[in-house]
């Protein structure tokens, strides 16, 4: 198993993530390198994604767990040789076993567009539209954290099974700040899961 | 130059599929170094529809490979985007360098269906181009339009400085370094169009006199013509997502109703092996999961099994799918298919009874019909079958043919499968006489007939269990062959229905009748003066472009129709079509 990190940036953050999964199988395929491929009556590429990005977002910290028996440097070199702008690799961690991201990360780090500043997020209300209708929700217990990074403000928000699109939340933002952000702004940085109640970085438990 | 880069950047969160915008599709050529010229290729519908265009993906690439010169696309924006340009006062930009399409050198649009019309308008409406090249300003950009549509480029002609007339693989490169000659020496804008006149294929609306002609341009050496070995991967998922290889060029059954079998003839195929190549680099270059060979009758193609032979193993042991379109019944074997994980099968009859496939040359028999069994034993069980309504000479007896061909079908199939069911599924177009073919004199069915007879199939469909049926609008057949077949006239009319609100007509969600209806009433038009049947004298509109096929040839191909006489396949022997002294056609 080989975890590439790659990142999403420029013209590739537009790419939604059903397209996102059409597009790394045809990387792989022009990068040949050789993907395991699952049993049974339609049997398919064993990739494996972190959790899907919001459209427009940009990210220097996506994960794709491929199967197979090519070494960490080999995959890293050919993916980046075979990659569109602004979908390549930064680096390859070699595993025993898939480390199952979609389901273990719980969170991530978004910079925003804005100076940082100490916010009060309890009882931040968002509203967004789901399937057309209008929805009120009560995020603060999704929104872990907030800190300086370079000057930007930097929220640490929930990334999976309990998730909070980081662009739902620029309004509130644009409401705290008096300007106006784009979700093209946005930047996630890191990807979490959490072990003994603590936050460990992707990173850390890859490598 | 106004520079809208980053604000346009801002609108694509808000819009839907923001990929159809972005740009940055693997194998994007470099655009960093300066061209003497550049051409913007405007499709005009949506981006999922024109990525998946052969055509200009090909003349893409050509222009792309020249030293010197720059292509680039854009495709029509969806409702959503062309609000927010307007309301940002944004104008049309190319996807690869958002460079407003007006400041190009050339902008290029290719048509490929009557229904499209509005969107060449809509394009230049949003890009600041004005719409009759008789009004354009000396520095503004060389408008030119190429692709299918040219067969009969009146209707729109008006809107266009030139139309390339048929294949443009020699004429749009050639065309594009002229009009750069020219900007740089100075000449104007009258003297730019002179000189790209004598360019063959290439018509000059202003320049149309009487006695005018435009020989239609055609690839000489098929073989070795450049092809795209390095297709653009879409970045949002396009109708046809998957390496196309264009196996031949014209057709050599000579269905009577099928303008691309005559407008593309001579007869030229590439050899199995430089096919086989072509796929090879295709795929390797963009990572498609598919490959679809096409043509407008693939399994007819000489090197059909060679090809797949040597295709074969490679995509197996890469788990890409090869897909056969438009297959003919008689020449369908069972393990044709073998490769591909298809389980519907697609045949197209178009024509319920003999004595009608005889008038239409559609040399499919009911033996043939039969021999469908042997996919069914190969094990699908669901068919498509497509057929058209409002064929010359149809009568009430072909269309309860078309039921009688369901009957037929689940009959056999009871008798290969007893235990399970058979699925079908009728498609019916309506006929629609197209310029460039025996029956371009030929009267379409009024709108009534249409409605009558689509009743009439579908009462009797409903009969027959594990049949559904679908049909076109009659009101899109209208338009469409009043377009078809229009003249200059039809401009006004253009303009006025864009103006009053129509646009991606082919879509059922946006057709507006009642607006064409009224465009046409507006100039003292009906429709049915284009769909009316014409005199064999009559001077058609089309008539100054010689397409190779003798006018004489199609007259005498009708004669033959109304006679229920058939013509055999080109492959049997040339039928003197004329298109010969076009180019060789390679099948002889
Ligand atoms: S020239 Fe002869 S072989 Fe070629 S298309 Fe015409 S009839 Fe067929």
């Amino acid at each position: 198993m080989i975890v590439l990190k790659y990142q999403k940036c420029d013209e590739a953050r537009f790419i939604s993530h059903i397209d996102l999964l059409r597009h790394i199988s045809r990387i792989l395929l022009r990068a040949e390198i050789p993907v395991k491929r699952s049993n049974g009556f339609n049997p398919h590429a064993l990739v494996f994604f972190s959790p899907p990005l919001a459209l427009g977002v940009t990210s220097r910290a996506e994960y794709l767990t491929i199967d197979t028996d090519m070494p960490a440097g080999e995959v890293l070199a050919r993916f980046n040789a075979s990659t569109p702008k602004g979908l390549n690799a930064i680096c390859a961690y070699g595993c025993e076993k898939n480390p199952n991201l979609q389901a273990r990360v719980v969170a991530a780090d978004y910079v925003y567009p804005y100076p940082y500043r100490e916010i009060d997020f309890s009882g931040v209300v968002i509203e967004y539209q789901k399937k057309g209708e209008p929805v009120k929700e009560d995020v603060s217990a999704k929104i872990f954290s907030a800190r300086d990074e370079g000057g930007m403000l930097c929220l640490r928000l929930a990334t999976g099974g309990v998730n909070l699109r980081p662009d739902r939340l620029l309004a509130t933002l644009d409401g705290i700040y008096g300007e106006t952000g784009s979700v093209t702004d946005i930047v996630k940085t890191a990807q979490f899961a959490s072990e003994d109640g603590k936050f460990v970085n992707i990173d850390d438990i890859l490598s | 130059m106004a520079d809208f880069v980053s604000e346009f950047e801002k609108l694509l969160p808000e819009v839907e599929k923001p990929g159809r915008y972005s740009g940055g599709e693997w194998n994007t050529p470099d655009m960093s170094s300066p061209a003497r010229g550049d051409m913007c290729f405007c499709f005009p519908d949506l981006y999922e529809i024109g990525m998946s265009n052969l055509g200009v993906q090909i003349l893409y690439d050509i222009i792309n490979r020249a030293e010197g010169f720059r292509a680039e696309r854009c495709f029509a924006p969806a409702l959503d985007m062309a609000k927010k340009l307007r309301e940002h006062g944004i104008p049309l930009l190319s996807i690869e360098t958002k460079k407003p399409v007006k400041d190009f050198t050339v902008v290029g649009v290719s048509i490929g269906f009557e229904l499209l019309y509005t969107n060449v308008l809509y394009m230049m409406d949003l890009a600041g181009i004005t719409f009759r090249a008789k009004d354009r300003k000396e520095e503004d950009a060389i408008v030119i339009a190429g692709g299918p549509c040219s067969v009969n480029p009146e209707p729109f002609a008006p809107f266009f400085d030139a139309i390339v007339c048929g294949e443009g693989e020699d004429a749009d490169l050639e065309l594009l370094r002229r009009v750069a000659e020219g900007r740089e020496k100075g000449l104007t804008r009258a003297q730019i169009l002179n000189s790209i006149a004598d360019i063959e294929g290439v018509y000059v609306p202003s320049l149309k006199r009487e006695g005018y002609r435009v020989k239609k341009a055609v690839v000489k050496d098929f073989e070795n013509a450049p092809y795209i070995s390095k297709p653009l991967v879409p970045t949002v998922e396009s109708v046809h997502d998957r390496a196309t290889l264009e196996l031949y060029r014209g057709c050599a059954s000579g269905c009577r109703f099928c303008q691309a079998g005559f407008w593309y003839r001579p007869i030229r195929e590439r050899s199995a092996k430089r096919c086989a190549e072509l796929a090879k680099d295709m795929l390797k270059s963009t990572g498609f999961g598919e490959l679809s060979l096409c043509s407008l009758s693939t399994s007819d193609y000489t090197g059909l099994e060679a090809l797949e032979d040597e295709l074969s193993p490679y995509c197996r042991e890469r788990g890409i799918t090869m897909a056969l379109p438009s297959l003919r019944i008689s020449s369908f074997k069972p393990d044709m298919a073998k490769d591909s994980r298809k389980s519907s099968l697609t045949f197209a009859p178009e024509a319920g009874t003999q004595r009608l496939r005889d008038v239409i040359n559609k040399n499919v028999s009911e033996a043939e019909i039969d021999k469908i069994s042997v996919a069914f034993e190969a094990g699908y069980d669901s068919i498509k079958l497509y057929f058209m309504m409002g064929l010359p000479t149809e009568t009430d007896e072909d269309i309860a043919g078309i039921a009688e061909i369901c009957r037929r079908l689940k009959r056999l199939y009871m008798e290969k499968r007893p235990k399970r069911g058979l699925n079908i599924s009728v498609s019916c177009a309506v006929f629609i006489p197209k310029p460039c073919t025996p029956f371009q004199w030929e009267e379409q069915i009024s709108f009534e007939e249409m409605k009558r007879r689509q009743f009439y199939l579908r009462g009797l469909l409903r009969e027959i269990k594990g049949v559904s049926f679908s049909w076109h609008g009659a009101e899109t057949s209208v338009l469409e062959a009043a377009l078809a077949r229009g003249d200059r006239r039809l401009s006004y009319v253009i303009e006025d229905a864009y103006r009053a609100g129509a646009c991606f007509d082919g879509w059922s969600e946006h057709f507006k009748w009642d607006v064409w209806q009224a465009a046409f009433e507006g100039r003292g038009l009906t429709m049915q003066m284009f769909t009316r049947a014409r005199d064999l004298d009559e001077e058609l509109p089309w008539d100054f472009i010689d397409v190779g096929v003798d006018k004489k040839y199609l007259a005498k191909e009708r004669e033959l129709a109304y006679r229920g006489v058939t013509t055999k396949n080109c492959r049997e022997g040339c039928n003197g079509c004329g298109a010969l002294k076009m180019g060789r056609c390679t099948i002889l």
